[in-house]
């Protein structure tokens, strides 16, 4: 057995090291290091509340909406805010741009170009792919670059600029639209669906949607060779690199629910998926668990929990706390969210082969197209000239919880304000939950389960690459991480 | 072997020579220089070898490098990932791990002393640098290696510049702006957090084609994008003028575009080119979505009060004076100062009648 290090990783958000344990070919346990703390949980302290919603979102320049989203709805419960109709869809509107582009740049830019490397040089399929999608210079990558910054306008039209948007608040957003601007905002979505159309999946929205099985799916990929789309190609390799054998962790998903729809239902459903079936979502049994985190203290939840790094912790290997339900450790993001939202194809792969790759990335697809049909009915919803903000009276002691999903899985801010000034505040973001340490149980985060098991120099997948590809699969953001 | 140019790297990218001289003119447009300039920028770009850009990351949020991959202009698709070529850069490169750390070190041994070191975020010096851990080693060790080797080094984002909010009290990790780790020779700051796309690629071009940094301001700032106040050029400034204010997002007042001032706009006293060059793809700015401006590109904006107090000293006519200086109006309390600064406005616009200046001209374009 021989311990090796992996890392620093690039083409992920901040810092990461991952230690595996290497035997006979394979991974036998792994340990997740995020190396980077900046402590925004001891900076918000004693600062004015409304300040949350500068602060909070430079969590991460990559979902900063997210952030913001978060941080407006903690403060919007502990002030009981209403939102307008308008408000809600603005919110929503900025927020699903963000998710959606960052699923995208996470394909494009950071999880495809490991597949134009030159361990798979004498794969047949490889000059296509490294044609396609090499770091930086593959044909996809300023073709993307492109529709993104382009669709990236949506977010100076509705929220001034991006990242960094302030026009979030509790009780809506700052910013009106006008019929003109509405008719703008049309434009800018469906010059993006044209790119989703041609060159993401080439195929219509609507088909991608419909699809409702492993088999549709694989029906619909062998309809596609001639000229296929991202997509496709992406499922071609899968099936020669066997991607839906890597990184399964323990097939317990959590989602805090999106969006909402104009009646006010969610667009994505909240819940819990274990055992093979869904569950609804008790808050209340989320506690973080810090026994292998640089972190003083005990297990606590989020309501009350503090943050005091401790570098001399002993048996302490990373600045990421362990946040779990009820006990377990779940996984998050696009592929959570889909599965507890029920769509039929994403419940069909993970029936047949589990949490993976795979379907990871499938979901994540699958998912962009389900949030640009929606995008598209709530620009068509905005009603110009009525409200897009609600005031809302501060309250000098109040307590307030933020849950939402940022693109790589459930976020949530927990506030408690006294005095008119923060007592606590707690962010628990996505990748602390998939990239977790141990508990006191000694039970590991969901990568560190995933990665278990995995070839690290078989002929398919040489010199760790495999590793590479299910560390990259949960679309890491270290700097949300530690925060 | 002959040295790469950037024209040779952009033309092994495919880019066409129109597409090239397009960029050379729209450089030298978003620069401020006079189309005299295009003949030589082209020329540098042709003939002069590329320069290295080692692009490395502290303690920061990304938010710097997903603004400039975002860049609208000038053909920011093509031409600035192969210009730049991103030597080293964690977030894009292609290599990983152990290899992507091989590819810096030979990168500083091949290019020492000529190469440009671009630092998004900053060190944390708190427990011997422990809170910024990369490749095992303390950050603030790669940066001040890489920076001794450097030709120039350029601070991204308010991070790298200042510290920005990581480094708000208490400062838990002693997060700290690059210039007080690398003190032997200059830090061009281009402060904002973010910075604009644009303003990032225009100091970049600009120093990749004359091959020295733009003229900067005592803060280290370039002057072409940090030479003005928000609230010069701001289009609700004649609301602030005429002492019209929004008093509640998304009131009556906001709707017909009036000041966000009593909202806690920190335009008056905030140097940066959003509300000339505006932000994604110049489709609009903070104050255009209806918020104030936080100040985003000054040192210590995150210590300052709350971000939604309102200013209590504004300077209203250049920089050499406040609003409760120029006509001597008694401004007590928070939010008169502003009151003053419009009266007195209004009383040297009666006076300049009738040659009322445009909004735009007010303040002329003092740069400094």
């Amino acid at each position: 057995m021989a311990r090796q290090i992996v890392g620093p990783f690039n083409r992920v958000e901040g810092d990461l090291e991952v230690q595996l344990d290497v035997g006979d070919g394979q991974v036998d346990a792994a340990w997740v290091n995020s190396p980077l703390y900046r402590g925004f949980e001891q900076i918000l302290l004693g600062k004015i509340p409304g300040d949350a919603l500068v602060y909070a979102p430079r969590v991460c320049g990559i979902c900063s909406v997210s952030q913001s989203v978060a941080a407006a709805f903690a403060l919007g419960d502990a002030y009981r805010a209403e939102t307008p109709p308008n408000g809600i869809l603005a919110l929503d509107l900025i927020h699903a741009a963000e998710n959606l582009i960052d699923h995208l740049t996470h394909f494009y830019l950071f999880f495809m170009p490991d597949f134009a490397r030159p361990e798979y040089a004498a794969q047949p399929w490889h000059a296509d792919i490294h044609a396609r999608f090499r770091a930086v210079e593959g044909s996809a990558a300023p073709e993307f670059l492109q529709a993104r910054t382009a669709f990236m306008h949506l977010m100076g039209l509705l929220a001034g600029k991006w990242p960094h948007s302030l026009a979030i608040q509790p009780g809506g957003c700052t910013r009106a639209v006008s019929a003109r601007e509405r008719l703008h905002l049309g434009n800018v979505v469906g010059a993006f669906r044209r790119f989703l159309e041609q060159r993401v999946f080439a195929a219509p929205l609507d088909e991608i949607v419909a699809l409702d099985s492993r088999d549709a799916l694989q029906h619909w990929q062998a309809a596609q060779a001639g000229q296929p789309g991202d997509l496709a190609r992406f499922l071609a390799l899968g099936e020669a690199l066997g991607l839906h054998t890597l990184g399964r962790a323990a097939d317990r998903f959590m989602s805090f629910g999106a969006y909402r729809e104009a009646d006010g239902a969610p667009l994505f459903a909240r819940g819990v998926w274990r055992d093979g079936s869904l569950h609804s979502l008790d808050v209340d049994g989320i506690a973080e668990d810090v026994s292998h985190s640089w972190m003083a203290g005990d297990t606590a939840p989020p309501r009350t929990a503090r943050t005091l790094p401790d570098p001399g912790r002993e048996g302490a290997y990373t600045w990421c706390k362990a946040p779990r339900l009820h006990g377990k450790a779940v996984e998050v993001g696009a592929l959570a969210r889909q599965l507890v939202d029920g769509h039929p194809l994403i419940c069909d792969l993970v029936a047949a082969t589990g949490g993976n790759v795979l379907t990871r990335v499938v979901a994540r697809l699958l998912e962009s197209a389900r949030i640009l049909l929606a995008m598209q009915r709530w620009t068509d919803a905005l009603v110009p000239g009525e409200p897009f903000h609600n005031p809302a009276a501060p309250l000098a002691d109040a307590e307030g919880i933020g849950l939402t999903e940022a693109a790589r899985g459930s976020l949530g801010h927990w506030l408690r304000i006294e005095g008119g000034r923060i007592r606590n505040y707690q962010i628990v973001s996505p990748t602390t939950w998939n990239f977790s340490p141990r508990d006191a149980a000694g039970q590991p985060g969901a990568l560190e389960q995933a990665l278990t098991g995995t070839p690290v120099d078989s002929p398919r997948h040489p010199r760790k690459i495999a590793v590479q590809h299910v560390v990259r699969s949960f679309d890491p953001c270290m700097v949300c991480t530690a925060h | 072997m002959a040295i790469e140019t950037f024209y040779d790297v952009m033309r092994r990218q495919g880019i066409s020579r129109r597409s090239f001289l397009k960029f050379c003119s729209l450089t030298a447009t978003s620069l401020g220089l006079s189309p005299a300039f295009v003949p030589k920028i082209a020329w540098a770009m042709e003939n002069k070898p590329r320069t290295p850009v080692l692009w490395m990351h502290g303690l920061e949020c990304t938010c710097c490098s997903e603004s400039f991959i975002r860049s609208g202009h000038p053909l920011a698709k093509d031409v600035i990932l192969s210009m730049i070529s991103l030597d080293y850069d964690d977030t894009l490169m292609a290599s990983a791990g152990h290899q992507a750390e091989a590819c810096l070190q030979e990168t500083i041994e091949k290019h020492k002393g000529n190469y440009i070191l671009a630092v998004e975020g900053n060190p944390p010096l708190n427990e011997d640098g422990m809170y910024c851990i990369v490749g095992g080693k303390p950050f603030v060790e790669k940066l001040r290696y890489a920076a001794a080797h450097a030709k120039h080094v350029i601070a991204w984002g308010a991070c790298a510049s200042w510290g920005c909010v990581q480094a708000a009290r208490p400062n838990p990790t002693r997060a700290t702006p690059i210039h007080k780790v690398i003190t032997d020779k200059p830090v061009i700051k281009v402060p904002g957090c973010p910075p604009i796309a644009e303003v990032m690629t225009g100091v970049i071009t600009y120093m990749l084609t004359f091959g020295h940094p733009p003229a900067l301001d005592r803060q280290g700032r370039p002057k072409m994008f940090y030479g003005q106040r928000i609230h010069d050029k701001c289009y609700r400034r004649a609301h602030f003028d005429a002492g019209e204010f929004v008093e509640s997002w998304d009131d009556r007042a906001a709707r017909e575009g009036y000041c966000l001032y009593k909202m806690g706009c920190k335009g008056p006293t905030t140097y940066n080119a959003c509300s000339t060059v505006r932000w994604n793809g110049d489709t609009s700015f903070p104050i255009q979505s209806g918020h104030g401006c936080l100040g985003c590109s000054e040192d210590g904006f995150w210590d300052k009060g709350s971000f939604y107090d309102r200013l209590t000293r504004v300077n209203g006519f250049g920089i050499d004076a406040n609003a409760d200086q120029i006509g001597g109006i008694a401004a007590g309390g928070v939010g008169a100062a502003a009151v003053a600064h419009a009266a007195v406005t209004a009383v040297i616009r009666a006076r300049h009648k009738p040659h009322q200046p445009k909004q735009d001209e007010h303040h002329g374009d003092k740069s400094e």
